[in-house]
């Protein structure tokens, strides 16, 4: 089946698996590709260019710019993931159960879920962060709990078309319980879609998450995130042009990476383009 | 129409009540902190209880609420947690700048992606086209903190063409206001116009398909002219739904985009008011951002239900 597939049509899922690969790789093999401790503070060889020690210099107390941004990645996609794990979590069963129990309970969570969606979600972030404390953990539920409205919108919109399928009423008429129906029948005719959601959530999760850091939110120095090296950064900008270039430009290359494997991944299973 | 618009006004005291419970819930999730802030890490216990029981933090959160909130109704924000002036002449004072910055982004925004959506569609499936999708995903996935980070670099140290922050208001010194807003503006606008760009592409290429299009065409209309004359007030309506959907999303942003050129707007003080776990300074920031975003919000769905008369009757039939 897989040989019928016009890869060339699916461009953006090639590259956007390619950068997010590199990246996880980056990620996980952190100390053994970092050349220095993201950690240790050299003050002599403070604010080096980029050079052939330092490939993209040093930063205002002399730790290894490279290094830092490398280690900064396992952070990223820690929150991410931990993140776009609890949005589909809770989204989906929010989710699905609105739309198979329907009623006053998809009323009520639905509104709830609507308002939540109408406001800005960076700004909730921010708000549940100053209520939770400002650490690694609260940063990745706070981020977590802003896809939650989104999530359950969709997967509630995708329950329904299924709930409207035969075999659904099928499993009703051999007296299948609820949890089975839910899990067993519903949930993995949901999965593409979800799976599509949080690809293209994992890209905003990266984003927020730096965002968090470079307020000072997330994860606290001297773990190194990339937020909060383009905001340290920001200070030495005439002395240290890379010091702001380089976090920033990490933290393009995952969101665009990110964007790029949901846009592809949506194509991919989208059966008109496929045809 | 009318009913139209008193179902949204219903809809709006609400939406905005059940935010305020949720921001209120969120903020004083973790009892003790806004105390531990204040009076610092060796606070005794007796101070903190003395501290909560001063400002009332040792309520029951719901009976915290419903103090909190008899008092917003009567226009009183309460008072800051450190400096004890009263938060709500502050926020007022704050608002038209914080208005202003979003007023102008969303211009930014819509002056890259309209000409630019309708070039994308004029030039549908030539290189224009994959050119402009391109430009609208790279501007989609850059951090707006980095890209203000990028323009403080280029316009103000490489150039030095612009302050690097600060604020006067426009009324003051309009030119000087515009320089100084120019480089949050774009910060905040390029970021935004990466979806509106598309949205205006594809609602374009729809109206283009249409009969009435075909029946200008075959008149001998230009396409250029049809695409401005003819398709472009259509291909507007969904662009509005999005459009105020993305203004709203952009206040998201003027929390971190004020901090960075140090503009005394309403997200400096939302900051301040997280760092120094102030929490009436926090709520009253972001309970007024929630106003303005709902009010952007109703005033949005009100145009476009004025443009598109069939959505009015939609709602009705629902």
């Amino acid at each position: 089946m897989l040989a019928y597939i016009p890869w060339r049509r699916f461009a953006l899922l090639s590259i956007g698996a390619s950068v997010t690969m590199c990246l996880i790789i980056v990620a996980l093999f952190a100390p053994l590709i970092a050349p220095f401790s993201p950690y240790e503070i050299n003050v002599p060889e403070r604010l080096q260019p980029p050079s052939a020690i330092h490939w993209l210099g040093t930063d205002e107390l002399g730790r290894d710019t490279f290094s830092r941004t490398v280690f900064a990645a396992r952070i990223s996609i820690q929150v991410a993931a931990v993140a776009v794990g609890i949005g589909l979590i809770g989204g989906i069963l929010v989710g699905l159960s609105s739309a198979y129990f329907g009623g006053a309970w998809d009323m009520i969570f639905m509104r709830n879920m609507d308002m939540l969606y109408a406001f800005p979600a960076m700004l909730l972030a921010i708000v549940i962060m100053a209520g939770l404390g400002t650490s690694m953990v609260n940063a990745m539920i706070a981020i977590g709990i802003i896809f939650i409205p989104g999530y359950a919108r969709l997967s509630r919109a995708t329950a329904q078309i299924v709930l409207r399928q035969q075999y659904i009423e099928a499993a009703f008429s051999i007296g299948m319980s609820t949890p089975r129906i839910l899990f067993r029948e519903i949930l993995p005719n949901i999965a593409t879609p979800m799976m599509v959601a949080g690809a293209i959530g994992f890209a905003y999760a990266v984003l927020v998450e730096s965002a968090l850091s470079f307020l000072g939110l997330g994860a606290q120095p001297p773990e190194p995130t990339w937020g909060e090296m383009i905001n340290s950064g920001r200070g030495q900008m005439a002395a240290a042009p890379w010091l702001g270039i380089v976090p920033g430009a990490a933290i393009f290359i995952s969101v665009l990476g990110f964007n790029l494997l949901g846009d592809g991944l949506r194509d991919f299973f989208d059966p008109h383009l496929r045809d | 129409m009318i009913r139209f618009i008193s179902m949204r006004l219903l809809a709006f005291v609400p939406t905005l009540l059940a935010i305020s419970a949720v921001l209120f819930v969120a903020i004083n999730v973790i009892p003790g902190g806004a105390a531990q802030a204040s009076l610092g890490i060796k606070a005794t216990p007796e101070a903190i209880a003395r501290f909560n029981r001063e400002h009332g933090l040792d309520r029951p959160l719901p009976e915290q609420y419903v103090a909190w909130l008899g008092k917003v109704l009567n226009g009183d924000f309460g008072k800051s947690l450190q400096s004890g002036t009263p938060v709500g002449p502050e926020l007022l004072k704050r608002l038209s700048l914080t208005l202003e910055l979003a007023v102008l982004a969303f211009i930014v925004a819509n002056l890259i992606a309209v000409p630019l959506g309708c070039l994308a569609a004029y030039y549908h499936q030539r290189p224009a086209d994959n050119a402009f999708i391109v430009l609208s995903t790279v501007m989609g996935a850059l951090p707006n903190f980095w890209l203000a980070t990028l323009l403080i670099l280029l316009f103000t140290v490489t150039l030095k063409w612009l302050p690097p922050g600060g604020y006067v208001p426009i009324m003051e010194a309009p030119l000087q206001n515009l320089s100084l807003m120019i480089m949050p503006a774009i910060s905040l606008g390029v970021v935004s116009s990466a979806l509106l760009l598309r949205i205006m592409r594809t609602s374009m290429l729809e109206v283009t398909a249409s009969d009435y299009i075909r029946t200008a065409r075959a008149k001998g209309a230009g396409r250029g002219v049809v695409i401005w004359r003819h398709a472009l007030r259509n291909a507007l309506i969904p662009y509005l739904t999005v459009g105020g959907v993305e203004f709203s999303l952009l206040f998201g942003g003027v929390v971190i985009v004020e901090n960075i050129f140090l503009l005394p707007g309403v997200g400096q003080l939302a900051l301040i008011g997280i760092t120094q776990r102030d929490y009436p300074l926090l709520l009253a920031s972001v309970l007024l951002i929630a106003v303005v975003v709902l009010t952007a919000n109703l005033i949005v769905d009100v145009i476009g239900a004025w443009l598109d008369p069939r959505r009015v009757r939609t709602v009705g039939i629902s």
